[in-house]
This record gives structure tokens, sequence and C-alpha cells, in this order.
């Protein structure tokens, strides 16, 4: 999944690095991530060679994968934009229990009798509750000019209490099969909802990176004001944003009633902490305009394996909590000496291997605090 | 609407009309005489006492977190695992070792404020925003806590925080003979805000926040040392946190390692409402003060008046959503007539 912003998403906004003139070689897309990749498959074989490396393992990270990346790949479109959706999760767990009650409605009670035609009606209408959802997170967002993380977080909390209005605090659970298998279904020995995720990131793929949505996005995310004056509706483009940050829950709620064959309103709160994690793995700016599929999905699977393969350890989960989080502040301070040592070296090809000036160890930050190496840091 | 014709004549209410405080007093005022008027038991001395000290938790975690919104950036959401941690090793540790309030309340500000000071040391040194670092020390305190502990509730605490609990300023009787009065959490609270409010407008250091809230470069250029002055804010947090703790652990009388976390966002939003900016260098404390009263009449008020719990997040929901509407389309507003006033001098020259 080359694009053509590849380029372009490297964009430093601080004015130092846009003056400097760029002479820097091009490197492969997410070279790093490949790296990490690697080198946690090597590390989770070497620790577990009896169970990690099997098929079995293989098809449960594949099915256990899509969940965690619809939900990151809708945190990563609300990011495009310079903003963030932080109720993905929320969302997908409305999507789920207006789906479930409808089933419920629909066929008196005993929701897993239901006919192909009754589940298309109640996942319908599950979308529909998604989609009003993500229209109104836009036009708080577009029209309201509400601050992203704001107007989702207010939803978040208006979201979590309907939900728990609707379903009364229990579990609604018993679905048909024909939901059951968008969850847990084989097709060719592959599970279904990595087949799924599949289309849909080829699908988005065009979406973002062919279409002029997926344009008008990019542009708006790294500069609404130009974004603005070249006759790009930024409000439209803003709510359709949202709308379509929200349909990613919609596909995760499906996926998710399908495996657990159950909804209630807290399902995987913790997911959005894991999905921001796997944006800024990914390499996806939070100030907007910047980021590409291929790195979300490669975060995403690096993500899966690393809580696979810590799960086959059987060690405590709230180790794994533990972990994410310094996961995160290990990536940080990464990603910082990385940016310092580029930086001294792009100066040294500059001014010569003598430039004292500018070199790898001068703090960057003594003198503008805002111009750090790599614009994306920038606070 | 008379009160714009009243506007039109004095200054200083027009001032006032223009302060977010204002509409949430007003607010306040509305809800409380509605809720009042359902339930005369709202409006007893005796119910505000105790709305005020189960809020003061909320309250005094609020000052810290407009402290980081005042310094610019995303907010902070670490500081309930700080308090989370903080309240389980203070009660851990008195259990073992015995002491007094006064020791472990300095015991849970050093903590706290060590803990704290981290997320300014990273913030400033790689440079990233404050919720992603927070987001990350968040996971690991609470994280290690649960790794830790196993955990476990702790239902038996050190009996000197029953002993805290139980002191009443302005001791009184109530009509079915319970006796009631000014516990000291709220007294703690009012302590909070004074030193906040004290520091952000009566010092040099207020001023930094402030000033580096609205410009981090000018600030610098200025003289302000940002390294220093973030990490105070940071510690400062963490420090309430560590009160926040106490006085947490004096109200529930148990350490319960997933109470505070989680509630972070309720904080927040409470402060926001209290109309201090995302964007930094705006702010208050008595607006601060204001949107934690605000959810604690909502809270108390749905109770009063029968509602299931259930419907608690929805109403919180609800006034978030309408909150931070009507203050975007004010600040909409406001923008719109300064490029207005902009234009008509424009046009004057």
């Amino acid at each position: 999944m080359t694009d053509a912003r590849a380029g372009q998403s490297d964009r430093s906004p601080s004015a130092l690095g846009a003056l400097t003139p760029s002479t820097e070689r091009r490197r492969i897309p997410d070279a790093s991530l490949y790296v990490i990749l690697v080198a946690i498959v090597v590390l989770m074989t070497a620790v577990n060679p009896e169970r990690f490396p099997t098929l079995s393992n293989l098809q449960s990270m594949l099915s256990q994968l899509p969940i965690l990346a619809f939900l990151s790949i809708g945190m990563m479109i609300s990011m495009l934009s310079g903003g963030i959706n932080l109720a993905i999760v929320s969302t997908a767990n409305f999507t789920g229990i207006i789906t479930a009650l409808m089933l419920r409605a629909l066929t008196a009670g005993d929701s897993a009798s239901a006919t192909l035609g009754v589940t298309a009606v109640a996942m319908l209408a599950g979308v529909a509750g998604c989609m009003l959802v993500g229209a109104f997170m836009g036009w708080l967002v577009a029209y309201v000019e509400v601050p992203a993380i704001l107007a989702t977080l207010g939803v978040t909390t208006l979201l979590d209490g309907v939900n728990v209005v609707l379903t009364r605090g229990y579990t609604i659970s018993n679905f048909p099969d024909a939901l059951l298998a968008i969850g847990n279904g084989m097709t060719f020995g592959v599970p279904t909802p990595f087949l799924m995720l599949l289309v849909v990131v080829v699908l988005l793929h065009f979406l973002l990176n062919r279409m002029p949505f997926g344009f008008r996005l990019y542009m708006l995310g790294s500069n609404p004001i130009a974004a603005k004056f070249s006759n790009i509706n930024t409000r439209a483009v803003l709510m359709g944003d949202y709308v379509l940050s929200s349909a990613f829950s919609a596909l995760t709620a499906f996926v998710m009633m399908g495996q657990l064959n159950s909804v209630k309103a807290n399902y995987a709160q913790s997911y959005v902490l894991v999905a921001v994690l796997a944006c800024f793995l990914g390499g996806v700016d939070p100030f907007g305009g910047a980021g590409r599929l291929s790195g979300m999905i490669l975060a995403v699977i690096i993500l899966q394996i690393i809580s696979s393969g810590v799960n086959l350890l059987r060690v405590d989960p709230f180790f794994v909590t533990a972990m994410w989080g310094a996961i995160i502040l290990v990536l940080i301070a990464v990603n910082h000496f990385t940016g310092r040592w580029r930086e001294g070296r792009r100066l040294a090809r500059m001014h010569g291997p003598g430039a004292p000036e500018g070199a790898p160890t001068a703090r960057p930050s003594a003198t503008e605090p805002n111009s750090s190496p790599r614009g994306e840091r920038v606070r | 609407m008379s009160a714009v014709a009243r506007a039109r004549g004095g200054a200083p209410i027009k001032r006032l009309l223009k302060r977010n405080e204002f509409y949430l007093a007003a607010l306040i005022l509305v809800l409380c005489v509605s809720i009042t008027a359902a339930n005369p038991s709202f409006l007893t001395l005796e119910n505000v006492l105790s709305f005020l000290k189960t809020s003061s938790v909320n309250g005094i975690l609020a000052v810290g977190v407009l402290f980081v919104l005042i310094l610019g950036g995303t907010p902070d959401v670490s500081f309930t695992a700080i308090a989370q941690v903080v309240e389980y090793v203070v009660v851990m540790a008195t259990l073992r070792w015995g002491g007094d309030i006064p020791l472990a309340l300095l015991g849970a500000c050093a903590l706290g404020a060590v803990m704290g000071s981290v997320n300014g040391f990273i913030i400033h040194y790689f440079r990233v925003t404050t919720i992603v670092v927070t987001i990350a020390t968040l996971n690991v305190y609470f994280g290690m806590l649960y790794v830790l502990t196993g955990g476990n509730v702790i239902f038996v605490v050190h009996p000197m925080f029953k002993q805290f609990a139980s002191i009443l300023l302005f001791p009184m009787r109530s009509a079915n003979g319970a006796v009631y009065g000014l516990s000291l959490m709220p007294v703690m609270w009012l302590a909070v805000l004074v030193v906040g409010w004290f520091i952000l407008r009566h010092t040099f250091l207020g001023r930094a926040i402030f000033a580096m809230g609205g410009n981090e470069v000018a600030a610098q250029r200025i003289g302000v040392n940002t390294l220093w002055t973030r990490v105070f804010v940071f510690s400062f947090v963490g420090l309430l946190s560590g009160v926040a703790a106490i006085v947490h652990t004096a109200i529930v009388l148990s350490a319960i390692p997933n109470i505070i976390v989680g509630h972070e966002l309720e904080v927040i939003a409470a402060v926001v409402l209290g109309g201090a900016s995302l964007f930094g260098g705006k702010g208050t404390i008595i607006g601060t003060f204001l949107g934690v009263l605000l959810f604690a009449v909502l809270k108390n008020g749905l109770v009063l008046l029968n509602f299931s719990s259930y419907w608690y997040d929805v109403t919180i929901g609800i006034a978030i959503t309408v909150g931070i509407t009507v203050s975007a389309y004010q600040q909409q507003r406001a923008e719109r007539s300064r490029v207005n006033v902009k234009v008509e001098a424009v046009a004057a020259q």
C-alpha cells in the first residue's frame, strides 16, 4: 500500500522544519515498523517455541486482529483531520446494543431464531444508530467548532449512560447464526472477520488515497485554513470524517457480537487506549494530515502479536495494561532519539562533516522549544 | 430578555454576563431551585454538607487538572492512577507502621508529587503531548498497582482515618437526632482552592503558568523557566492527587484498587465546564469550583428525585455535551464579533 501522499505526509509544521531544504534520502516507508514486527515475532517464538508459532495460534490471532484493527482505523480516520474520536468503543457498544434490542423486538424475545432478513434489518438499525452518533459528533466538531477531544468525550459519557439505560446494565446474548458467523466463521481456513478486514482495508485505501474525499481529508488535516481557501467544504469533509470513523465502530460491533455472542454496556473499554497507541505506533500524526494505512495496519499487527504472545505466557492481564503504557513511553523515547540522530545526520550532510553547529548532541529545544527535530512532536 | 436590557445599563453587569462562571452559577441556582421544589430535603444544610463532602475528592483533583489545562496542551489523565496508587500505599503503610494523619498526608503528597513530576520531565524532554504521556503513565501506574497487589481490596484501614472522618466542625443535630456538621474533607478542598487561587493570581509562578499556556516560546523569551514551571505543575497535580487520596480514604474507609481510576473524564469535564480552555492560558479557580459543584448538584439531585442510578451517566453526558456546545458557540460568536470590530476599525480609517 504505497500511496501518493507518503512524501507529503512527512511534513513538518515547525517553521524551522519548513525552511530547511530536505536533503534526506527517500526512506522505505514504515521501515522501522517492519524491523519491530520481525523482532517481535522472533522474540515471541524464542520465548514460547511450543505454542506461539502454531497454525491454531495464527488463526486465533487473525480472528482477534479485526476488532483492534477496525477500532484503530476508526481512530486513525478521526486523527487524520486533526481530531480524535474517543467514542469509538462506546459507539461500537451502542451499535451492538441497538442491534440486539432490535433483534429481540423483531423476534419476540427469541433472538437466536431470527431469519437472515430480520438479522439484516436489525443490523441496519444498528448501523443507522451508529451513523447518527457519528453525524452528531461531526456536527459538534465541524459546525459548533467544539474541540474534537471534548465533543467525543461528551458523546462517550452520554453513550455510556444510554447504553446502561438501554440494557439496564445486563448482558444481552443469544444471537442468530448469521451474526455468529461474522465473528467466528472460517472461510477456506481463514477467519471470516479477517477477510472482512482485508476487503475493508482495500476499499479504505482507495477512499483515502485515490478518491477526492481522501485527498480533501489529508489537506484539511495538514492545514484547515489552506484547505478552506482551496474551495474545500471543510465542514462537510469533517462531518464525513466522523461518520466514517463511526462506521468502523459498527464493523467492530458486529465482529464483537459474533465472537462474544453477547453485548454489554461496557465491553472493550480499554481498547480506546490501545487504539490511540496503535495510531501512535503507526505514525499517525495526532495533529492531522499525516498517517498511512499501511503503517497503521503494521502497528495493529505488532500490538496483536504482543498481546497474543504475552497471553500465551499466562501473565497477569494487568501486567499487559502496564506494558501498553511502558511501550508508549519507550516509543516516545525512541522516536525522540532517532529523530535527533536523523536531524544530526541531515545537518552534518548540509554543513559538511566538521560542522560544529547543530551537532546531534546539541539540544534542539534549547532555543526553539517548539521546533523539535521531527515536526510531529510539537506539543 | 430583561437580562439583556439590564446588561446595557451598567458596565459591571455587562462584564459579568460575559463570564462563563455567571452562567454556571445561574444554572446551578436554577437546578437547586427546581430540585428543592420537587424534594425540599435537597436544600437543607445537612444535605449540602453531605454532598460537599462526597465531591471534595473530585474537587481537589479538579484544581490540579485546572493547572494542567492553563499550562496548555491536552489534559492530564494520569492523576486518578496517581491518587489510586498513593491511596493504596498509604493505607498499607499506615496499617503496618501506624502514624497519624498529618504524617500520612505528608507522605501522600510527597509520593504523589514524585509520580506527577515524572510526567513533567517526560513531556519536557521528549516533547510529546500531555495526553499521550499521561495515558501511558496511567496504565503503567494502574497496571503495576494491580500486578503488585493482586487487585485485593483492603477493607480495614487504620482507625485514624475513621477518627479523622468523624471530626465535625460546628456539630449540629438534625430533626431525627442524627449528628451532622462540617467535616474536614470540604475544609481541605477549600484550602486547596485557596492555595490554587493564590498561586495562580499572586505569584510569579502563576503568571508563568498562564504565560506558558498563552505562548510557550514567548514565555521562554521573557525568562520563564519552562522546565521547572512544567515540572511544578505536574508535581502539583500529583501532590493534589495525594491529598485527594487521603480524603478519599477517609470517606470510603477502605482501599479498592479501581475505585478512583475511571473518573478522570468526569473531573476534566467539570473543569472544562468551569471555563478552562483546552488551548491553554485560560481558566479560573471559581469556575472549576462551580463546575465540580454542578456535577455534585446533578448527582445528588438525581438521587433525591428517585431517578435510577442508570440515568446518572446520561445526565452527566448531556450536561457535558450541552456545556461544551454552549461555550464553543459563545467563543465562535466572540471571535466573529472581534473580527467585525477589526473590519469596522479598518473601514473607519
